[in-house]
């Protein structure tokens, strides 16, 4: 063996940027080409530590920017390895002209995406601005609400991206500084357990088989564009959910952990119910429990699978709720909100009685806080009681000067 | 090493590029293609950034290709290419190389946009990471694919569709880019300007670019028919003029440090009737105009000495 | 080619230059290949043409200026001697004729609907000024 294996406790304290690092480690990754940008910096860091320290075989080249590092792995995909690198805000919004040309070429490579604003005015901390800029790219979406998860999700996200029915570039987002910089208890998987789930990379159409020249990345004009755009949505709309859940269920199998594109925390007779991405899931937990102390039937919905989105899944855990808050953590810039229109859209057309409002939170690093949530879960129950929505449509949370409220 | 001695013997290569495909009859890019091609019979993975080259050869249902081939976009067709081969060297040290024994080369063709402007700094990170790759521009000194606007490589008078000559304009007013000396820079082993009509010399370059480990930088002069208007049939004489001329010089840059002049004309043609045979330069033979190509000539002497100042001083 | 629906194609798309495996490309000759479909090679640009390349192997010396010189890869040459044009190929750019060294020119262009015998019967004599 040209590298060395490295002996894990049965549980690590890492915070959600060493998770992933490991993660790619045990992945036995043969190329990572990566930019550094803060938060996601302490994945490539970790990762060329292992590098330095005889833990990696695979090759790991530092590039001169975020779209070289994604034009470099996909030149690297094309040739027909496991590719990962990881990025944050400015570095994928410059790379996301990449990103689609990625997904296009149906290549397979993870993306350990730790969200983070948007410029102007530049900002280093977590929100989901860069999560949504690219929902349209093409790319499987994964979000992860704590260190755990952006270890398990990224052995989920090469086993789902590289399927040769699927094949098609994969996200695991986790939220800026409070999952990426925040250590927890992560149970891991062995050296061997976590490479054997992955399993070995079986190439397709690469490059670097000679017996069999392949020409990627052609032009199509007006006569042939619109089937190839149509096949891969097609391919994201039927394919990938259905392979998404066979590997949850073998993940399941190995370590016990469930994942659901929806997770659903006490929806079975929930009367009120917040929808949200990342760190916010879990905050919003802890403040449902203690509504239901209270008396109002209190329910949480963290979206585990962001692209493809789970319209059916989502449609059927809502359809029975009274009252529903959306939470997006990035601003529409004239528009409700990403999470709240995508909810509108899957509950539109079902004859379903739920009401919907949408909140704008923690741009910027701002915290959302239990109190927060506390008011939020008390206003939904005001809405169930009357039947209607009782404020605006969209609010936003947290932020200081007259409030803000629009639609 | 593939033993090519002459003509008779280079003509014996099984060509890996195909006609049938979109560039412009006349076309100079494909005669650069196919000499590079033919210099070597180890197997290519290939890249073209867009442009003329990669728009007209690869557009579905067609490849012209007959070696693997990416295009990804138009900055970074070398970094495509420097992935593919850190793949390469990834796959190697596990063993896992479908034909181990095989020498594979990495080539990127670019145009002189791509590579002078708006992916310059993709070729610069590859050239101080030191890829095992080769990079070649494909100098038509616009954007031609585009219908021809000015590019940093656009030489000065050049009637460009964005440095038009006028009546207030004699078109493009900045000097072309010393691109040449830029990527030398990066102390690469070796950079080397060709042109299609000196075979021989740009099989040799080719061969020498290939045999050296670490990054290559080709700059090919690729007279065009379309943008820089002249006849079709007459591409291989605008190559000639350019390169008797010493518009175009043909020399060799080691390490970064040492500069070789590899072709010396018997004659030394005028810049003048290089200038006069294309239609981009019609204007500069007006009298507002005459004095540029006094300039023009000037310019070329002075870079001339230049080079010769430095093959003498081996710096 | 036909234009097929969007579940009719391979995924990417990807093109395959050749039917199946093919050993050492570049010492196979083209008209030994198994060229796909998908290969321009097995597409056509002859009505790209107004003016059209004949050869007269008569005055050939199989210098190969034409072979390395033409743009589309259509100077046929085999064992170090000039067999022909390829016409599917050809686009009629000119340049061999240009860059054909002997006198008179082994090549010379012909409007696209000239009679090949014809014309090679009729064949130019030597330019005597330029000898």
């Amino acid at each position: 063996m040209a590298f060395d294996k490295m002996e894990l406790k049965d549980i690590e304290v890492w915070d959600g940027n060493y998770a992933a690092a490991q993660a790619m480690r045990q992945a036995q990754v043969d190329v990572v080409a990566a930019y550094p940008i803060t938060p996601s910096t302490p994945i490539v860091e970790g990762y060329a530590k292992f590098l330095a320290d005889g833990y990696i075989e695979g090759e790991f080249v530092m590039v001169e920017s975020e779209h070289a590092a994604m034009s470099a792995c996909i030149g690297a995909a094309a040739a027909g390895g496991r590719v990962a690198t990881a990025t944050s805000s400015q570095g994928l919004a410059l790379m996301s002209e990449t990103l689609y040309q990625a997904s296009g070429m149906r290549l397979p490579i993870v993306l350990n995406l730790v969200n983070r604003a948007l410029a102007s005015p530049l900002n280093v901390n977590g929100d989901h601005s860069d999560m949504y800029m690219i929902r349209d790219s093409g790319w499987i979406q994964f979000d992860a609400f704590c260190p755990q998860e952006a270890y398990d999700l990224n052995l989920i996200a090469f086993k789902v991206s590289e399927d040769h029915d699927i094949r098609l570039p994969a996200i695991v987002n986790q939220d800026g500084f409070m999952t990426s910089h925040t250590a927890q208890g992560v149970k891991t998987l062995s050296d061997d357990a976590a490479y054997g789930f992955v399993g070995e990379y079986k190439p397709m159409n690469d490059m670097l088989d000679f017996e069999h020249p392949v020409t990627h990345g052609v032009q199509t004009e007006e006569d042939w564009h619109f089937e190839h755009k149509a096949r891969q949505h097609n391919d994201l709309m039927t394919k990938v959910m259905p392979k998404i859940q066979t590997v949850f269920k073998d993940f399941e199998k190995l370590t016990g952990r469930k994942y659901t594109p929806v997770e659903k925390y006490d929806m079975d007779d929930a009367d009120v119910c917040v929808v949200c991405l990342g760190t916010s899931v879990e905050t919003a937990r802890e403040v449902a429990t203690e509504m239901r102390a209270k008396g109002i039937k209190a329910g949480v919905i963290g979206l585990r699978v962001i692209r493809p989105f789970p319209f059916f899944e989502i449609a059927e855990a809502l359809k029975n709720v009274k009252a529903i808050a959306a939470l997006d953590r990035s601003s529409p810039n004239g528009a409700a909100g990403m999470l709240f229109n995508e909810i509108a859209g899957a509950l539109f057309n079902t004859g379903t009685k739920a009401l919907l409002s949408g909140f704008v939170y923690g741009l910027g690093g701002r915290d959302l806080t239990k109190a927060h949530l506390v008011a939020l879960f008390n206003e939904l129950q005001a809405n169930a009681d009357a039947g209607k929505v009782t404020t605006k449509l969209q609010q936003f949370i947290g932020v200081r000067g007259p409030k803000l409220a629009f639609l | 090493m593939k033993n090519i001695k002459n003509l008779k013997e280079f003509s014996t290569s099984a060509d890996r590029f195909e006609g049938a495909n979109l560039l412009c009859p006349g076309c100079a890019h494909s005669i650069i293609v196919r000499e590079v091609l033919n210099a070597t019979n180890d197997d290519l993975v290939l890249s073209a950034s867009t442009g003329c080259l990669e728009v007209c050869t690869a557009v579905y249902p067609y490849t012209s290709w007959d070696a693997s081939w990416i295009h990804i976009g138009f900055e970074n067709g070398s970094t495509a290419v420097a992935g593919a081969e850190t793949m390469y060297k990834a796959l190697k040290k596990k063993g896992r190389l479908k034909q181990p024994e095989r020498t594979p080369k990495f080539v990127s063709f670019a145009g002189d946009g791509a590579s002078y402007d708006i992916g310059f700094q993709w070729i610069s990170g590859c050239m101080e990471r030191g890829h095992n790759i080769m990079h070649i521009v494909l100098d038509n000194e616009v954007y031609a694919n585009t219908g021809g606007q000015r590019s940093s490589s656009t030489p000065i008078g050049s009637s460009a569709t964005t440095s038009p000559e006028g009546k207030k304009s004699y078109g493009e007013k900045i000097n072309k880019k010393d691109m040449m000396t830029i990527m030398a820079a990066h102390g690469i082993p070796y950079a080397a300007q060709v042109s299609p009509n000196k075979w021989k010399d740009m099989v040799k370059k080719i061969q020498h670019g290939f045999a050296v480990e670490g990054p290559v930088f080709i700059n090919a002069v690729s007279p065009c028919t379309t943008e820089w208007k002249f006849d079709p049939k007459d591409t291989m004489h605008i190559a000639d003029l350019a390169t008797d001329s010493l518009v175009f010089p043909l020399y060799e840059i080691i390490n970064g440090q040492e500069l070789n002049i590899t072709y010396r004309p018997k004659n030394v043609v005028p810049v003048e009737e290089y200038l006069a045979a294309q239609g981009r330069f019609k204007h500069l033979f007006k009298d507002e105009y005459k004095y540029l190509i006094k300039e023009w000539q000037d310019r070329v002497d002075e870079k001339w000495a230049y080079l010769q100042r430095r093959e003498e001083a081996r710096v | 080619m036909a234009k097929k629906g969007w579940d009719e194609f391979e995924i990417g798309a990807m093109l395959r230059t050749f039917d199946g495996k093919i050993d050492n490309i570049a010492a196979t000759q083209q008209e030994d290949r198994a060229y796909s479909q998908n290969s321009s090679y097995t597409a056509s640009v002859a009505d790209w043409r107004l003016i059209k390349p004949v050869f007269n192997k008569d005055y050939c010396i199989d210098c190969q200026f034409c072979w390395i010189y033409c743009p589309d890869v259509s100077i046929i040459s085999r064992d170090k001697k000039l067999v022909g044009v390829d016409m599917d190929h050809c686009k009629g750019c000119g340049i061999c004729v240009e860059v054909c060294p002997t006198n008179p020119k082994s090549l010379l262009m012909f409007p696209e609907q000239a009679d090949e015998e014809s014309v090679i019967a009729n064949w130019p004599k030597k330019d005597e000024e330029e000898a």
